[in-house]
């Protein structure tokens, strides 16, 4: 945390800023851990690169074959 | 005074430390194993004719633009390999591009200290897209922009400012110092409904830092230490609890927002090189780094497990940018070439 205080003002605000921070709310790690694996595992559907396209329709990067007008 | 700022300090060290009750690889031992990512280049988008810096998708998942030392920006469809417009720049300095989420404009910025942005829907009579606004005034190169609509802006710059402007009015709505050192990366936490993105985004610093933003607000939030050297990039987590980073010090790591701490830190196989970009797939699980050594890593974010690496750019990787719907990664290297896997 090397920062550049000129005067006492600044001084100030940093340590006003730094309490403001050391004062929230925090969870404990396990718990931030376990929430983000439920969301993961609730839209793990949605995540083509777990689950892959559904048929090679719904990939709108494949390459198109030509169409022949009878 | 010294003194009650290094007891604020230690408080909120203290209180993380207490928070660390787990580690996340073992917390996440019930999780199956995450299968091998497949992603193929499936298109080798070639144009410019120098390093390409920054690329970034459209709200349509379907266009990206991307910004190069060439002078220009190009807009492509990466369905189908084409170049939608190519607009040539003012400045050739370009370091970071943004696609406002409706398709509808652009903007750049670099060592010309300036933001233009740009209207895609209004061409001038050679055919390219009309500046809008040149927002000017930053001290510092224009390191990094989003669009948080079609009409507001915000940016981040080497002054260690960040700005919000109203493109309507053409106006700066705030302005002030963020970081201890260059502002280069933000991104803006994801939203429900029209908006698109919530009310915070985090940016990352040469500084080692990266903070937490509400838009409303000038003061931080909160500040993220761990990184030993320039955070490069930052990418918000779809569930908008956490945030993933790439950094100089040749690690990413995992930033949980409610923890107030870092969560997890990936190192490639071979630990060699910077990684200059991240991104995050859209269920959360794998986070992917662009690096230095040309190629993309990719890792099971919750086992901490490095899942594969992509190769195929020749030089290093500036910029990577997964689509909204999570379908294709597009990135973009010195090599000239701008690659999408899907």
């Amino acid at each position: 945390m090397d920062m550049m205080i000129s005067n006492l003002a600044q001084q100030r605000q940093v340590t006003e800023q730094l309490r403001r921070e050391a004062a929230i709310k925090r969870i404990s790690v396990s718990q931030a851990v376990q929430d983000i694996m439920k969301f993961i595992t609730e839209h793990e559907q949605e995540d083509c690169l777990l689950v892959g396209f559904s048929s090679q329709k719904a990939n709108p990067f494949r390459e198109k074959s030509t169409c022949t007008v009878l | 005074m010294r003194r009650s700022s290094v007891d604020a300090s230690i408080m909120a060290a203290d209180a993380q430390k207490k928070g660390q009750d787990a580690k996340l690889e073992e917390t996440c031992g019930s999780m199956g194993d995450a299968p091998k990512v497949r992603l193929v280049t499936k298109k080798l988008l070639k144009g410019h004719i120098n390093k390409v810096n920054s690329v970034h998708f459209s709200g349509d998942s379907r266009h990206c633009v991307t910004g190069s030392l060439d002078g220009k920006l190009i807009i492509w469809d990466t369905w189908t390999g084409n170049k939608v417009q190519v607009i040539p720049l003012r400045s050739s300095w370009v370091m970071s591009v943004a696609f406002a989420p409706s398709g509808n404009f652009v903007a750049c910025g670099g060592m010309d200290n300036m933001c233009t942005v740009y209207d895609l829907n209004n061409r001038d009579n050679t055919g390219a897209a009309k500046i809008v606004r040149e927002l000017a005034g930053y001290e510092g190169f224009l390191s990094s922009c989003r669009f948080l609509d079609d009409t507001h802006i915000i940016t981040g710059s080497g002054d260690m400012k960040i700005c919000h402007w109203d493109l309507e009015k053409g106006k700066k709505t705030m302005e002030f110092n963020a970081h201890a050192g260059d502002v280069v990366t933000m991104s803006l936490s994801p939203g429900e409904g029209e908006q698109g993105h919530g009310n915070v985004y985090v940016t990352g610093s040469v500084d080692r830092t990266c903070k937490i933003w509400d838009i409303r607000e000038e003061k931080a939030k909160q500040t993220f230490f761990g990184h030993e050297s320039d955070v490069n990039s930052v990418i918000f987590h779809p569930s908008g609890q956490a945030f993933a980073t790439g950094s100089e010090d040749k690690t990413a790591r995992l930033f949980d927002l409610r923890a107030d701490q870092q969560l997890a830190l990936y190192t490639p196989p071979n630990k060699t090189s910077g990684f200059t970009s991240c991104a995050l797939s859209k269920s959360g699980r794998f986070i992917m780094c662009g690096s230095d050594d040309h190629s993309i890593h990719i890792w099971d974010s919750m086992k901490n497990q490095h899942n594969g690496t992509l190769g195929g750019h020749e030089n290093r990787i500036t910029s990577i940018c997964l689509a909204g719907n999570g379908m294709a990664l597009a990135s973009c290297s010195w090599d000239q070439n701008v690659r999408v896997w899907v």
